[in-house]
């Protein structure tokens, strides 16, 4: 079925698509494929599965280019985890490439596990880091929140591999590969099969809050608030500011204490204030992810150990019942008073 | 009637203080034991008991793989009310990578007939996120991940699904039974154990199964070391007492023009 045979294609990189359009976080991957491949992009190719895609498919190959192929499909687009695997696992059995990169998306966690179990592959999921380790080649993944570090290495042929989105720049020019050149085309037809998931649609969010992305300063609220009642803090402090919003992390709206408008994080919002004071936040990738472009962070936890002190300017180890109020107080008197 | 499982996994809470092992290999194992259910289990095996309050007649199976230990998290499914609860006994506190764990699950529950496996989108503790849609995979059932809402459409063997995707989209699916979800955080509100579902358990005894049934599934992955993260920013903690703190805050907050 494949006629394009590449032994020397060590590194695949699925595609993301929404809608018929290639992510962004798909030249993260990239990134993230050159680095493993020490920068050179003869080793790497990409898959785009999806429907009449081939213009598509051509364009991406024109400019970032690496070879690509256009794996055709009616039932590959909208996505379809069954369908995906399915078609993929055909051509990855077949190559046998030493990694396969897919996004670490909500998509791409959804497939790429069963996708690794099914071709005998490893599988490490949320790839912040990858080093060589005396040949040996580890890929690095926050684990407890982020207060710690996990190094794995594959023990397998192939190994699949999620990238957390936000940690691998995409390049801003592909051309400036020295080897650069066009990629190639090639078009791989996948028939349908009888499935047992069907695809019923996107279902829209409700409309965002625009406060969030819009407020210099941002003031967030995580579980380490500890009961919906300081919430009331939270609120009281970003009034202190100008062009404020509270935000919070996933645990807040999953108790209910503020609608899901309010998230930041990798399934929420991606904000970059020039402020963002982070009050009883652990500090998860998945809530760093959204936050990470603020222009300077205040922490204030009282576990010192919280991984939201690694991204802060200004970290406080304090109990923010009691340290809230002070900071509403003292920023009321003039400072020119004396004390 | 309907059969579903829930796997369970017994985590060190994240919000206590975490170290790693001598081995580097792991964390130190706590001694405290602040060791709990893993918050998104609760909301699948929560779930599960809704669905089979909607659909009386289900059998719910709890499931966990551990070390001894972990039979205190089956018990408490038990208090939440699942009928059984199932314990994949493991002989010491070493790290499993998922798809070791996902192996044991499936050889377990191969021949068991479930309709509905349900499992967190993740663990708290190792953020992997694998181990429900690898143990889909084994067994060929159909699969969802970080789903939001559930319906089963009676007498048509299969299931309406919303799964998330980033910003608060959602896409929508049917599936055929047999079938594994992950469901994500905030499906639910989880329930309280309630007294009566705590008496029954009490004198409930765990099906547990030794290592030693299976051969060990061989890994396809190593963790090679922990470490500590290291800092993003050099951020500078304040000092001093609470009010010392809040009057430094308070000054740089001044100083950049923000207050």
């Amino acid at each position: 079925m494949v006629m394009m045979r590449c032994r020397d294609h060590e590194i695949v990189v699925v595609a993301e698509l929404l809608e018929g359009r290639i992510l962004p976080v798909t030249h993260e991957v990239i990134a993230f494929a050159l680095a493993l491949r020490g920068g050179d992009s003869r080793f790497i190719r990409m898959i785009v599965p999806g429907r009449d895609i081939q213009g598509m498919a051509n364009e991406l190959a024109d400019v970032i280019g690496i070879d690509v192929i256009a794996l055709e499909g009616d039932h590959l687009d909208p996505y379809n985890a069954e369908a995906w695997k399915m078609a993929l696992s055909v051509l990855l059995a077949e190559w046998k490439p030493r990694y396969v990169c897919i996004p670490h998306t909500s998509r791409g966690c959804d497939f790429a596990p069963g996708l690794a179990a099914g071709i005998e592959a490893s599988c490490i999921t949320a790839i912040e880091g990858v080093c060589n380790r005396e040949g040996l080649i580890t890929f690095t993944r926050s684990i407890f929140n982020g207060k710690v570090m996990m190094q794995v290495a594959s023990d397998a042929d192939m190994t699949v591999l999620t990238v957390l989105p936000g940690v691998f720049k995409a390049e801003e020019k592909f051309s400036t590969f020295p080897d650069h050149k066009e990629g190639r085309v090639e078009v791989v037809r996948v028939p349908e099969v009888l499935q047992k998931t069907r695809v019923l649609g996107m279902i829209r969010a409700e409309e965002r809050d625009l406060d969030l992305s819009i407020a210099d300063v941002i003031v967030s609220a995580g579980r380490g608030i500890g009961h919906e009642e300081n919430l009331a803090l939270i609120r009281q402090l970003a009034g202190l500011f100008l062009k404020s919003a509270v935000g919070c992390s996933r645990t807040v709206c999953d108790r209910g204490w503020l609608g899901y408008k309010h998230q930041i994080g990798l399934t929420g919002k991606t904000v970059s204030p020039k402020l963002y004071i982070a009050c009883g936040i652990s500090g998860a990738i998945q809530h760093v992810a959204g936050m990470s472009g603020s222009k300077y962070v205040v922490a204030v936890n009282k576990d010192p150990g919280a991984a939201i002190f690694q991204v802060a300017d200004v970290g406080i180890v304090e109990d923010l019942t009691i340290f809230i109020p002070l900071v509403i107080d003292l920023s009321r008197t003039d400072p020119h008073s004396p004390a | 009637m309907m059969k579903i499982l829930v796997c369970i996994k017994q985590v060190l809470d994240p919000d206590c203080p975490v170290r790693i092992h001598s081995s580097g290999k792991w964390i130190e194992p706590d001694s405290h034991g602040l060791y709990r259910m893993n918050r998104f289990d609760e909301f699948a095996l929560e779930e599960a008991l809704r669905l089979r309050e909607a659909f009386p007649g289900t059998w719910v199976d709890a499931l966990s793989v551990g070390p001894e230990r972990a039979a205190r998290t089956i018990r408490r499914a038990l208090d939440l009310g699942a009928d059984e609860g199932i314990h994949i006994l493991l002989d010491d506190e070493r790290y499993r990578m998922p798809w070791e764990t996902a192996s044991r699950i499936a050889a377990y529950a191969g021949n068991k007939r479930y309709d509905l496996i349900l499992a967190g989108v993740m663990a708290e503790d190792d953020m992997q996120g694998q181990v429900g849609p690898m143990v889909a995979e084994i067994m060929g059932y159909s699969s969802a991940t970080a789903v939001m809402s559930e319906k089963l459409i009676p007498d048509d063997n299969r299931i309406y699904v919303e799964r998330e995707l980033e910003g608060g989209h959602r896409e929508a699916f049917t599936l055929t039974l047999p079938a594994l979800l992950s469901v994500q955080s905030g499906i639910n509100r989880p329930r309280y154990p309630t007294l009566s579902h705590v008496l029954r358990a009490r004198s409930q005894k765990l099906i547990t199964i030794t290592a030693k049934t299976w051969n060990p599934p061989a890994p396809r992955d190593h963790i090679v070391c922990l470490v500590e993260p290291a800092p993003v920013k050099s951020s500078v903690f304040l000092s001093g007492s609470p009010l010392e703190k809040a009057e430094k805050l308070v000054k740089i907050l001044r100083e950049n023009a923000w207050l």
